[in-house]
């Protein structure tokens, strides 16, 4: 059934978004915030779990979560104490959760015993602690209770309802021919939770053959009524055949203690009880009222509606039958007490009359509503009034919207080139409506991006539990930090950062922090720390990863990349140069392989990720006091700010973000190195020329002093100055995959259709700079 | 006639679209919230004839939000139903003695939903 599939597709979305909650609220609970909020939030999500496993028959889910689910409502009310223990048995039992939706989602079955160790944890800890629960009964309970409703079927047969309590004077000879009169006394209560006795009435009459009659002789005269006061009960015959007490106690299940009713069967042999016959035979009281019932009831509709200011409309439709018409009206200060077995005599002199004060009149309900729908039938009221504060759209949908303002974005810088100078004087209207054009665009592709962001939150909350497990494999200790969690980035690059920062964090357990004993000879904490943040820096994400440990080991990492060819044997590396070693492919220190980072694959797994997602690593390491690690992120993934240059006669992008300033070459001081390379000397710093025309083997005409520099930063702050032989101008380009399209290509990070219908490749000014070691190296 | 219009309030998707699927096939008009404090607002703009709420969620739960629509104007006659999975008597008779009508055992069977509905509205 498609439907049923529906169901829980939304069931298990909805899972892991509570079992990411439930991971984020024991981070917290683990750090030592155990307060209620965020103890409920724990219960609410393992109830949701249960709840929606009930509806699918999950039954080990359920199973498990109910058990798992008491446990968390004894911490909850203070029943069991949150040790550490108890915390560390609950982050297990997120584990097992998880472990089972994952296997009701596959539709794999665990083994039968999967998570019984901790169920049975949970089992003797709710025994420890609260001794007076049947914890004996507590398996069998859940799946009864879990999978049998217990509503009624009305008009049902009996076996739905095997232990109804008989506590009442209940004959047990059901199938007996059945005579049953019951009486009722309804208590102000049953009216103020929107119980109605006329509904009673309705469900009782499905039950048999039913006659009532309406108890009025306890009306006051009307000078003396009281809006809410209950004068009214009710005497009710009926008769079938396979009528039994606890099908008519069932009719009265909702308002059980909220009223007076006394069952009483009058079947064959079986004379009533005295007190019953005496309230059978008790006549209607002769001592008539001052104004007579019918009177009141012809008044019921609207004039006394309309006297007491009660709003009919609203109260229940009281424009019933005249028989039950009082009700509305007619609601009376009962006794209190619930009184099982009441004989029909108590129950008389249990009504008394209610004294009569002055009492001013009801205060006015007749309130319009604060927005009657024709009022607000706008769709803003609509959309409100729903409580819809978001909606989920297919990422598809997404998808599609963003390429097409991409292309938007592409026609748009397309007309604005083709508009020449002869043009823009001529046509001064189009130039404004053309530039209009360009901001809407530009607001358009924002908002569309935006809907894409979503905060890093959602990975780096997974990381705390990492940086537990990584503590106690390693028996190292560590602590996390995050900061910038609300940062927004897009959901793609979301998706493709767990991978690479998981990794990280490993990195940084294994390899960054030492050990305890380690740490104080050094004079530090004992407590490492490992700090993740997230920060927008112009058009780009920053994910740091920072730990306090010992820093990379430059000599071990220089040698293995000498011993692998990495680096060739004549070339001597900067400091930060080693530190990037350890992303170069094939690099890997063996000695260094454990169970935690050593997985077969290396920290090029991280750079060739990230770079996936058009962004770039950087490492940065200080001897002793620790390593960080940059990843810098593109915001968005469709559209890139660049600023277009032409090499030879091809041209190139380069993106705005990595821009620092564009120098004419005549006026730039090049200086030459003794290897025969260039160096850019700007305000007193040498930066690493490359030449974009040799880079990319073009052939170019230019004059070398017409020709420009681009001066780009690339990670950590370095610098690099691209040589191209003319600047055309700034636009906004869709990036394409080369990889998909293409095949990978050194240097260049993908390519692009401009305006004109031209391709121009994409300058990946990181990959340039970083390329140079390598090259020089081969 | 139109037809009969229930809010329902919980904070569970699945069981929002499980109500949903149920009751508008019977034939309701079904508005949904996603906790107390939605229901409440609902309930200032829209007329419904009957509520169906969870107990457990966040912001404000079934118990407090039972006890702010009885507290307000002129839903003290609107039927309640609490949904709940507790297997414990507890919660009902919390929910209940907040001015709750009666109650709907999660998992519910769409027949007797719809039978127990019928039960508390006219």
């Amino acid at each position: 059934m498609s439907d049923l599939d529906d169901f829980k597709a939304t069931y298990f979305d909805e899972c892991s978004e509570l079992l990411t909650e439930l991971e984020e609220q024991f981070v917290a609970i683990e750090a030592g915030e155990r307060d209620a909020d965020r103890l409920n939030a724990v219960f609410r999500a393992i109830h949701s779990v249960k709840g929606g496993a009930g509806a699918f028959g999950f039954s080990a889910l359920v199973g498990f979560a109910h058990a798992y689910e008491t446990l968390l409502d004894y911490v909850r009310d203070g029943r069991i104490e949150l040790t550490d223990e108890v915390v560390t048995l609950c982050i297990r039992a997120n584990d097992i959760v998880t472990d089972h939706v994952a296997a009701a989602r596959s539709g794999e079955a665990l083994p039968a015993d999967y998570g019984m160790d901790e169920k049975n944890r949970f089992d003797a800890l709710a025994r420890g602690d609260a001794a007076e629960d049947d914890a004996a009964g507590e398996p069998d309970e859940e799946f009864d209770i879990e999978f049998v409703p217990v509503m009624v079927n009305i008009g049902g047969n009996d076996d739905d309802f095997p232990e109804i309590d008989d506590t009442f004077e209940a004959l047990p000879m059901a199938g007996e021919s059945g005579h049953w009169e019951v009486h009722f006394t309804p208590h102000r209560a049953l009216y103020a939770r929107a119980n109605d006795p006329l509904l009673l009435f309705r469900e009782l009459a499905v039950l048999g053959e039913m006659t009532t009659k309406a108890v009025l002789e306890e009306i006051p005269p009307l000078s003396d009524f009281e809006p809410f006061a209950v004068y009214c009960s009710w005497e009710i015959t009926l008769v079938s055949e396979t009528l039994t007490e606890a099908m008519i106690r069932e009719v009265f299940e909702f308002v059980e203690g909220d009223c007076d009713i006394a069952i009483a069967q009058l079947g064959v042999g079986t004379p009533p009880t005295a007190e019953v016959k005496a309230a059978l035979v008790h006549p209607a009281t002769p001592s008539a009222p001052a104004m007579a019932p019918i009177n009141l009831l012809e008044l019921a509709d609207d004039e006394v509606a309309h006297l007491l200011e009660f709003d009919i409309e609203q109260a229940a439709p009281a424009k019933a039958k005249a028989d039950v018409a009082p009700v509305a009206v007619a609601v009376v200060e009962a006794k209190a007490e619930d009184a099982p077995g009441l004989s029909f005599a108590d129950i008389a002199d249990s009504i008394k009359p209610t004294p009569v004060a002055k009492a001013p009149l009801a205060p006015k309900v007749v309130i319009a509503p604060a927005a009657a729908p024709e009022t607000a039938p706008g769709e803003e009221g609509e959309r409100r009034s729903l409580g819809v504060q978001s909606i989920r759209v297919d990422l598809d949908k997404v998808d599609r919207v963003v390429n097409m303002v991409g292309e938007l974005v592409i026609t748009q810088s397309m007309l604005t080139q083709q508009m020449d100078e002869t043009l823009r004087t001529r046509y001064t209207e189009l130039v404004r409506g053309l530039e209009v054009l360009a901001q809407t665009t530009r607001g358009l592709q924002d908002s569309v991006m935006a809907i894409r962001a979503q905060p890093v939150k959602s990975v780096f909350s997974r990381m705390p539990r990492l940086v537990r497990e990584l503590g106690l494999k390693t028996a190292k200790k560590i602590k996390l930090e995050t900061v910038g969690e609300n940062t927004e980035i897009d959901k793609t690059v979301i998706e493709q950062l767990s991978d690479p920062l998981t990794h990280m964090i490993r990195n940084s357990a294994d390899h960054g922090i030492e050990s305890p004993e380690k740490r104080l000879a050094a004079g530090k904490p004992e407590t490492g720390t490992i700090r993740l943040s997230a920060e927008q820096a112009g058009g780009n994400i920053l994910i740091i990863v920072e730990d306090d440990g010992a820093g990379i080991n430059r000599d071990r990492v220089l040698q293995v990349a000498r011993d692998k060819g990495i680096v060739a044997p004549d070339i001597t590396p900067t400091e930060e140069q080693i530190d990037q070693l350890i992303f170069a492919p094939g690099f890997s220190t063996a000695e260094a392989v454990s169970d935690l980072s050593g997985r077969g694959v290396g920290m090029d797994v991280v750079l060739s990720n990230i770079k996936k997602i058009g962004g770039s690593v950087h490492v940065r390491s200080w001897t002793g006091r620790g390593t960080r690690m940059t990843l810098r992120l593109p915001l968005t993934l469709a559209v890139l700010d660049v600023m277009l240059v032409k090499v030879g006669d091809s041209p190139y992008v380069v993106p705005l973000s990595s821009i620092v300033e564009t120098i004419q070459c005549s006026r730039a001081n090049f200086e030459r190195v003794p290897s025969g390379g260039q160096v850019l000397q700007v305000r007193g710093e040498y930066v690493q020329v490359i030449d974009l025309a040799q880079r990319f083997a073009m052939t170019t005409t230019t004059e070398p002093e017409n020709r420009f520099v681009v001066l780009c930063e690339a990670e950590g702050s370095a610098k690099v100055a691209l040589v191209v032989d003319d600047i055309i101008g700034q636009q906004q380009v869709v990036i394409k995959s080369l990889e998909e399209n293409f095949e990978r290509v050194e240097g260049i990070a993908g390519g692009t259709i401009l305006g004109d219908g031209n391709v121009a490749l994409i300058v990946d000014v990181q990959s340039l700079k970083t390329s140079i070691i390598h090259k020089n190296a081969a | 006639m139109t037809a009969l219009r229930v809010l329902t309030v919980d904070d569970s998707r699945t069981i929002l679209a499980m109500l949903h699927h149920t009751l508008s096939n019977a034939g309701f008009e079904v508005l949904q919230a996603e906790d107390g404090q939605q229901g409440l607002d609902v309930l200032k703009t829209q007329t419904v004839d009957v509520v169906i709420t969870d107990i457990n969620m966040p912001i404000m739960d079934g118990i407090e939000f039972i006890k702010n629509v009885r507290a307000t104007g002129n839903h003290q006659s609107l039927p309640i139903l609490i949904l709940t999975t507790e297997t414990s008597q507890d919660k009902r008779d919390q929910g209940k003695a907040a001015g709750g009508t009666g109650w709907i055992v999660k998992p519910f069977d769409p027949e007797k939903l719809i039978s127990v509905i019928h039960r508390v509205v006219h």
